[in-house]
């Protein structure tokens, strides 16, 4: 009986196509909103991913990066002097973050950020990330007012080696420009030796945070319990900590972007409900007709999910193409096949749950209504 | 002669709005197999909900109706479903042809909902619109085609499954007197060709004059009936009516 399903799409084209563009809309948004989350979390976790093994010292706030925190310098320099508890100097360091553009969000990076940094100390932050241009590290003789640009802050102001970046009020010049990263926050992070940061922002004193890395990786959390108890008034993060605070604060956002995907979810099924509604009550008689030439209700009930369904993956298919194209365009991240399988999925059921009220009142039409309706 | 249909003491009580109304006040019928019966009567006489019991598409208020010895008060709504699938055509007054198929799929429905197998289908069609002489249209949709033809098809799709009865609403009561009396003809030609059980509800005596039997139906009760001689006798039929108070004068129709 799928055929008749089908015909009767065909024979109401403009309430079909309606219902479709209704349901292609809806779905997009679902599409986008799984897709906006999944670039979101990739975006913190691989942020987070350098962190790996390592303790994060802050005080006061609590967002990522520490650009709310404000720790003294001599704090830090105790702690990364102390002996007893294991850690590598050359991987350890006070840095400060200082915020000039906000970002989109928490835990998404800044359009663009002040890191200062030790000099001698780059790697502690960079890793092994290469300079696509000039130099990676500071020139430990004379630093200066010097920096070196993450990619995209090189980018958006479109400067060079050689060239010199206006830092609060300061001309500083330009040394380096490094590679692509993994990190958002040095692709955006405009990194100087930390006492030129310091005093650009008269920030003498003032660090944001102190990374610390353990000689040993499995004594992480026994370093991190020893700093704790020690400097109670300090916030003291690992990697997981990092997680569990950045997951709590990107709940919001998350939860309002999956609400507004689920909106688009029931605002398809209402469309696809009210559809159905009106073709079984303009089709009543038919329906009692078939009953009447022994259709079960079973049939009926199936002719009409079938409608659903067709409606919901019509509108559904094309608009996960939409998803792809928007993903590309904002360079967010595409879906994947499980969570394409998902909107899918998703679409089908809220065509069903759209499509059931309808075709349980087709199923009890009676096939006297066959006679009786004029 | 085999008993297709047989009633027995049937009520069907409707209630509306809080008013019950006596649509059936005691039938007591039995139609054989290969009988042609008109049943006749003014509107609100009853003739409707006897044909909607007599089709397993209605239950009555008391009472029994037996189709082929079944009770049809016993059976559960899938297996009423199936005894219409398979055992009754229906033509209706208003045709009830789904707009959105075409004449072939209007009729093959039948067949389908009967879980015929397709090549089966095909060949029964065919031959179902050749004999309504509807052969060469039957890739039409039903906008296409005039009353009388819409009511071929309905008649084609009523006579797919072979059923044990043929039932008709009115059958004319939506086309003029000239194409009317060629569905009847056509109609009382497949009862006496095939041997085919037909009950027929009418208010029109003329058409009633086509069937082997009258019965005449008023406030609910069989108030009599006339036996015809198998020959179209509309004279005969109106005067029993009038004796049986049917027509007030032979104008009034």
């Amino acid at each position: 009986m799928l055929d008749i399903a089908i015909k009767n799409l065909g024979a109401r084209k403009a309430r079909s196509i309606l219902c479709i563009l209704a349901v292609l809309a809806g779905v997009f948004l679902v599409g986008t909103t799984i897709s906006m989350n999944k670039w979101m979390y990739g975006m913190m976790t691989a942020e987070l991913a350098k962190y790996m093994g390592k303790i994060y010292v802050q005080q006061g706030g609590s967002s990522y990066p520490p650009i709310d925190s404000s720790l003294n310098q001599e704090t830090a320099e105790a702690i990364l002097s102390r002996d007893d508890l294991g850690l590598d100097p050359a991987e350890s360091a006070p840095l400060a973050f200082i915020r000039t553009e906000r970002g989109m969000m928490p835990f998404i990076p800044a359009e663009v950020m002040v890191i200062g940094i030790p000099v001698g100390k780059e790697t502690v932050l960079l890793g092994t990330l290469e300079a696509a241009e000039g130099l990676n590290r500071f020139d430990a003789g004379e630093p200066g007012e010097v920096a070196i640009l993450g990619d995209k802050v090189a980018g958006k102001l479109g400067t060079s080696v050689g060239q010199t970046v206006t830092v609060n009020g300061h001309s500083v010049r330009v040394i380096g420009v490094l590679e692509t990263s993994s990190m958002g926050s040095v692709d955006v992070a405009v990194l100087m030796p930390l006492e030129v940061a310091q005093r650009i922002f008269a920030r003498e004193g003032q660090i944001s945070s102190v990374l610390l890395t353990p000689n040993d990786v499995q004594k992480t959390a026994e370093i991190a319990a020893i700093l704790r108890r020690d400097y109670p008034s300090l916030q003291i993060a690992t990697e997981d900590d990092l997680l569990a605070e950045a997951e709590k604060v990107m709940r919001m956002p998350i939860v309002y972007m999956s609400s507004m995907g689920v909106t688009g979810l029931i605002v398809a099924m209402i469309v696809i409900m009210s559809t159905m509604f009106m073709a079984v009550e303009e089709r009543t008689r038919e329906f009692g007709t078939l009953r009447a030439l022994g259709a079960r209700r079973r049939m009926i009930i199936g002719t009409v999910l079938f409608e659903a369904l067709a409606l919901a993956l019509v509108g559904g298919v094309p608009a996960l193409g939409l998803v792809f194209l928007m993903t590309r365009v904002m360079e967010t991240t595409s879906p994947d096949i499980a969570q394409l399988s998902q909107i899918v999925v998703l679409a089908a059921l809220s065509a069903i749950l759209g499509g059931a009220f309808p075709a349980w009142r087709a199923a009890r039409v009676e096939p006297l209504e066959a006679l009786r309706y004029e | 002669m085999n008993t297709i249909i047989e009633t027995k003491d049937v009520y069907k009580t409707y209630g509306m709005n809080g008013i019950s109304v006596e649509a059936l006040r005691g039938v007591d019928l039995a139609v054989s197999a290969g009988e042609f019966v008109a049943i006749v009567g003014p509107s609100g006489s009853g003739k409707s909900s006897l044909l909607h019991l007599i089709g397993a598409m209605d239950h009555p208020t008391s009472g029994e109706v037996f189709f082929q010895g079944l009770n049809l008060s016993k059976l559960s709504d899938g297996q009423r479903t199936d005894l219409r699938a398979h055992e009754v055509g229906f033509v209706f007054q208003t045709f009830n042809l789904l707009p959105t198929m075409t004449v072939f799929e209007n009729v093959e429905i039948a067949l389908r909902l009967a879980g015929k197998k397709r090549a089966e289908r095909l060949v029964r069609v065919t031959e179902l619109l050749q004999l309504v002489g509807l052969g060469e249209r039957f890739s039409h949709r039903p906008r296409h085609l005039s009353g009388g033809e819409r009511q071929r098809v309905a008649i084609a799709r009523a006579l797919a499954n072979h059923p044990s009865l043929l039932l008709a609403d009115e059958p004319t009561g939506n086309l003029d007197t000239k194409i009317g009396g060629e569905i009847l003809e056509f109609l009382r030609k497949v009862c006496d060709e095939d041997g085919q059980t037909f009950i027929m509800v009418t208010h029109d005596f003329r058409a009633a004059s086509y069937a082997d039997r009258v019965l005449v139906l008023r406030d609910g009760r069989v108030r009599g009936e006339t036996r015809l001689q198998g020959k179209v006798d509309t004279q005969k039929v109106m005067s029993q009516l009038l004796e049986m108070e049917f027509l007030s004068s032979p104008q009034s129709n």
